[in-house]
């Protein structure tokens, strides 16, 4: 089945306490494409995803998906993303197996210890994600990406702490994902190593 | 993530968690046995006393083992994963609510039997206080749940949530002690015991709506 987005934002205005984050913000990402969010360190690139998730009241401006404003309508956009922020929700106490079986209750043990393999994992599927290193538990957050058919992927610094060969298996997904039609926002500092993307650039008020 | 799956994971993590609420009751039972060397140790004082200790020391270790309630998971980033799983958090928050009582309150009551002939209480009326217990701490857990939710995000907030918490607790106090006094005097205790079933199902139908508000306020 071939996915479909259809994100527009339109002249979108944000705040966080006194401080203005983006004015007249407008983009659209849409199947097949990879839409990176720009910015210096508090520009507002997380307050962005977060307001696209309704965790943050925007000041004016519209969010629409599939063409339903989403500050009425979110249940279709929450069904179709895959929201990996800052701490992706990895519990220490749980083994990384453990991990995946919560976010991914319908697919089998083969295709969790699979998306392991993908993330170089494997050998670490049964040790309590406290004993991982920063990197290893952002592997064991991005193994969703493996077993998910959502569409569109909110990705907030998905490269932070990942070593160079990490970083290019994550592209190549990424790459096989806008190629069957999903789409991809993301944050990051770091140059796409492969990939080619619409930048939105957050410029500091 | 579905409900099945995240109230496994929850169960598994206080499992590998259980310091934390062997911390709860091992408070529990540190109160009920320093009680008695503090004040007078005869069964003339204790076993009047008995109900109000026991409550007293259990609305304290709850109280503790709430606290926490949503600290990891918001440190951890798992209050925004409840939050984008489109899954309603209300329920999350309850499922969460029932681990943890289930965890605190079942070693608790096995506890109770031994604990309460320290204190003296006659054995007639020990299925009384196993009674308010099983019916009040509920509408103790799930009140603490949202004092938990409010200040998750704050780096001290232990003490502002005791004081948003504390009073709301004293109404559940009462009523659990007041049957417990009823039913050492031969007295009916269904009415005061109605009245804490009542409170817990306030609180079932309220707290984890507001909780997941406070959770949402909390996550940006």
């Amino acid at each position: 089945m071939q996915k479909s987005v259809n994100l527009q934002v339109n002249q979108l205005y944000l705040e966080r306490g006194d401080r203005d984050l983006c004015q007249d913000l407008t983009f659209s990402v849409t199947s097949g494409e990879l839409v990176r969010v720009a910015g210096e360190n508090g520009a507002g690139k997380s307050s962005l995803m977060k307001a696209l998730l309704g965790w943050l009241p925007i000041e004016s401006g519209q969010i629409e998906y599939k063409g339903e404003d989403v500050t009425v309508h979110r249940d279709v956009l929450l069904a179709d993303q895959l929201y990996l922020g800052h701490t992706p929700g990895i519990k220490t106490v749980l083994t990384p197996l453990e991990n995946l079986r919560l976010y991914c209750p319908e697919a089998s043990l083969q295709a969790l210890e699979q998306a392991l393999e993908h993330v170089q994992l494997g050998p670490y599927a049964d040790i309590p994600a406290a004993q991982l290193s920063a990197g290893q538990k952002r592997r064991v957050a991005l193994a969703r990406l493996w077993l998910t058919d959502k569409p569109l992927w909110l990705l907030d610094e998905p490269f932070t702490a990942l070593d160079h060969a990490g970083v290019l298996a994550l592209e190549a997904h990424i790459k096989t994902h806008l190629d069957s039609g999903g789409a991809v926002m993301l944050t990051t500092h770091q140059t796409l190593l492969t990939l080619s993307a619409k930048t939105v650039e957050l410029a500091a008020a | 993530m579905n409900y099945t799956s995240f109230f496994k994971a929850e169960w598994l993590s206080l499992l590998r968690r259980k310091q934390d609420t062997l911390n709860a009751l091992l408070f529990f039972v540190m109160v009920i046995t320093l009680f008695p060397l503090g004040v007078d140790p005869s069964s003339e004082f204790l076993a009047p006393a008995a109900g109000g200790i026991i409550w007293c020391a259990t609305a304290l270790s709850v109280l503790m083992a709430v606290e926490g309630l949503f600290k990891e998971d918001f440190n951890d980033g798992s209050l925004e994963q409840w939050l984008a799983s489109g899954l309603s958090v209300s329920v999350l928050v309850l499922l969460k609510v029932l681990a943890q009582w289930l965890m605190v309150m079942v070693p608790l009551l096995l506890a109770l039997p031994v604990l309460a002939q320290m204190l003296f209480l006659p054995w007639s009326s020990l299925l009384t206080v196993m009674g308010s217990l099983l019916l009040g701490t509920p509408a103790l857990f799930l009140i603490g749940a949202i004092g938990a939710a409010l200040t998750v995000s704050l780096r001290r907030g232990a003490v502002l949530m005791l004081l948003l918490i504390l009073p709301l607790y004293i109404p559940v106090i009462i009523f659990a002690t007041g049957a417990i006094r009823a039913a050492q005097l031969q007295m009916s205790v269904s009415g005061q015991l109605a009245i804490l079933a009542a409170m817990s199902i306030v609180a079932l139908a309220l707290a984890p709506v507001m909780t997941a508000i406070s959770i949402k306020a909390s996550v940006n």
